[in-house]
């Protein structure tokens, strides 16, 4: 009995060490761009590396974001991001509704062309699309990323589909014998059951748009106006910007940052979310 | 009008047709209805026929047969390498990514005070934008003045070229995929939680070691998960392109000239070869629908129903 208290003691031991040891290697990265983010031009390729940089220059956060101006490219993507959280949330609600509540002909046929269309890889469908989008004269603007949105997306669809149809259909009856017409019911009865479904997508579609590359560099590269923050970001190291790597990290970090705040702030959604793919969650 | 009253007064339920479960399931529909022909059905037709043709993306396409297959299949330098370092790619990314996220679930399925802590920590990098993550790395990788060749040659060893190297680049990339291995770790942890402490009580009683559990216990319980994670991971590796266009540009000598961003230059940076880029695209669909099938058809040898 002792030497198994021991024996455990032990491997608990060891677990926490190689936890320490591979969180490491996660961590640095990061703490290396902070730490580049607050050096001078010259520190920057110190050999052998500089880990504390010997004076902190704040500035630089302000030159690097000035660089790449930074403020209108961040308008431009929380723009983007909001009307997309909202198209989003609108659609896939309506048609997860449909799905999973109306025993209209062709549903199942619906169901299996959404799904089957998750698997259509993405570069398949650009150049004819580049060729619509350019042919209805929104080359340079926002809406080949804005109103795809609207028009439902399908992982988020059979997400919102597989969540409501685990919702007993006796609410539903409930609402319905109170005399509530569907639009009604989906919007005071279904929509509240599913609030940490829609955190989730709202979240996951807000950080999809922030990291979008492919879409502004497609379709919004010429306009400089319009580019949204991963188009300048992305840009940086192209070399029209020089060499200084001290002001695109700290051009980076600021980029990563609402992401990484709207995580934490909503970190039990989201595991909640990444949790439901697996069909249960995290504990 | 006439067909409203009709119904309305005609049919023996009297329900008028808007009340009928096909149209206002339907009007629910509506988004797709719209989305699906627009953005999937309509460019899935249209890209499968201008592989066939000549076209600029500004002129109608003209007919051409399997002129734009023959050439990128017998005489473009380019396709066959792009296309073989992208299965070198995903063949070096897909297992390791799978071995890295279960061993490190593993290691964090524990209930140990501050394992929470861990946890974010280990899915941190999976948060930071792709586009961050590659500027960041690509700071790191420098070969003269890169942080990580500075530590490698701090403790002793020869720097490595990892982005100047053809041999080394794809593991370099790799890298940064197997830094944000968190992502996967998380669906694991959940597929761990789930199996039922009860079978393991059992196997205990029978006397079964730690390593017989994970082997005869854990590792079937979770096969759907390792199953999806491997579909996922192929089809998503095997459309690389964000490393491609911001880190390397396909480099070193068409090292990482990735498939997906051949096709983009193709069509977008050399002369709009609009025609033959939606072949490439084909080509590389048809290769993902095949390696799929297959990965399908094998997971019945291996993948573990509970309710079967």
């Amino acid at each position: 009995m002792h030497s198994k208290t021991v024996n455990k003691r032990i491997g608990t031991t060891i677990r926490y060490a190689l936890i320490l040891i591979f969180a490491i290697p996660m961590v640095l990265p990061v703490l290396w761009m902070l730490s580049t983010a607050l050096k001078d031009n010259t520190a920057v390729f110190a050999m052998p590396p500089q880990w504390i940089p010997k004076k902190f220059h704040w500035e630089n956060f302000v030159t690097g974001l000035s660089r790449i101006n930074f403020w209108h490219a961040f308008l431009n993507t929380l723009f983007i991001a909001v009307l997309c959280m909202i198209g989003a949330i609108i659609s896939n609600l309506s048609v997860g509704y449909a799905l999973s509540r109306f025993k209209f002909k062709g549903r199942k046929l619906w169901f299996y062309l959404i799904i089957g269309s998750m698997m259509i890889p993405g570069m398949t469908t650009v150049m004819p699309m580049f060729k619509f989008w350019t042919a209805v004269h929104a080359y340079g603007t926002w809406l080949p990323m804005i109103i795809p949105a609207f028009l439902a997306a399908p992982f988020n669809t059979f997400l919102v589909r597989q969540y409501m149809s685990t919702i007993p259909k006796s609410y539903d009856e409930a609402a319905k014998i109170d005399g509530a017409s569907s639009v009604q019911i989906l919007a005071t009865v279904i929509a509240p059951l599913c609030k940490p479904l829609i955190a989730y997508m709202a979240i996951a579609t807000f950080q999809g748009v922030w990291n979008d590359y492919m879409n502004p560099l497609l379709y919004v590269i010429s306009k400089k106006d319009k580019w949204t923050l991963a188009l300048a970001v992305a840009r940086l190291s192209s070399g029209t910007y020089g060499n200084e790597w001290n002001l695109f990290m700290a051009a980076d970090i600021v980029y990563f940052l609402p992401v990484l705040i709207l995580f934490f702030v909503f970190q039990d959604y989201f595991m909640e979310g990444l949790g439901s793919m697996s069909a249960t969650g995290v504990k | 009008m006439a067909k409203n009253k009709k119904s309305k007064s005609g049919t023996s339920s009297g329900r008028p047709f808007w009340k009928s479960e096909n149209f206002r399931g339907y009007m629910f529909m509506i988004p797709t209805l719209i989305g699906f022909p627009l953005f999937t059905l309509y460019p899935l037709i249209s890209s499968l026929y201008c592989s066939f043709c000549d076209w600029d993306g500004v002129n109608a396409p003209v007919w051409k047969g399997l002129k734009n297959y023959t050439f990128i299949l017998t005489q473009d330098p380019i396709f066959p390498k792009s296309l073989k370092v992208t299965l070198e790619y995903a063949l070096i990314n897909v297992p390791m990514t799978l071995i890295l996220g279960l061993a490190v679930a593993v290691l964090l399925n524990k209930r140990l005070p501050g394992i929470k802590i861990f946890r974010t920590i280990y899915y941190l990098p999976t948060i930071i934008p792709a586009v961050a993550a590659i500027l960041l790395w690509k700071f790191m990788f420098k070969s003269d003045t890169g942080m990580i060749n500075g530590v490698l040659q701090q403790i002793g060893l020869q720097p490595v070229g990892w982005l100047t190297s053809e041999r080394v680049v794809l593991i370099a990339l790799s890298i940064i995929k197997w830094w944000a291995v968190g992502g996967t770790m998380m669906i694991f942890l959940a597929g761990l939680q789930s199996v039922p402490d009860e079978l393991y009580e059992a196997a205990k009683l029978d006397g079964a070691g730690r390593w017989s559990l994970f082997r005869h216990i854990t590792i079937p319980m979770i096969t759907p998960i390792l199953f999806l994670q491997l579909i996922t991971g192929l089809i998503g590796n095997l459309q690389a392109f964000n490393e491609a266009s911001i880190m390397t540009e396909g480099g070193p000598n068409y090292g990482s000239y990735f498939v997906n961003y051949d096709i983009y230059m193709t069509a977008f940076n050399q002369g709009s070869k609009f025609g033959r880029a939606c072949a490439e695209a084909w080509i590389l669909f048809i290769i993902i629908a095949i390696l799929t099938v297959i990965v399908f058809r094998s997971s019945e040898t291996y993948v573990y129903y509970e309710n079967e």
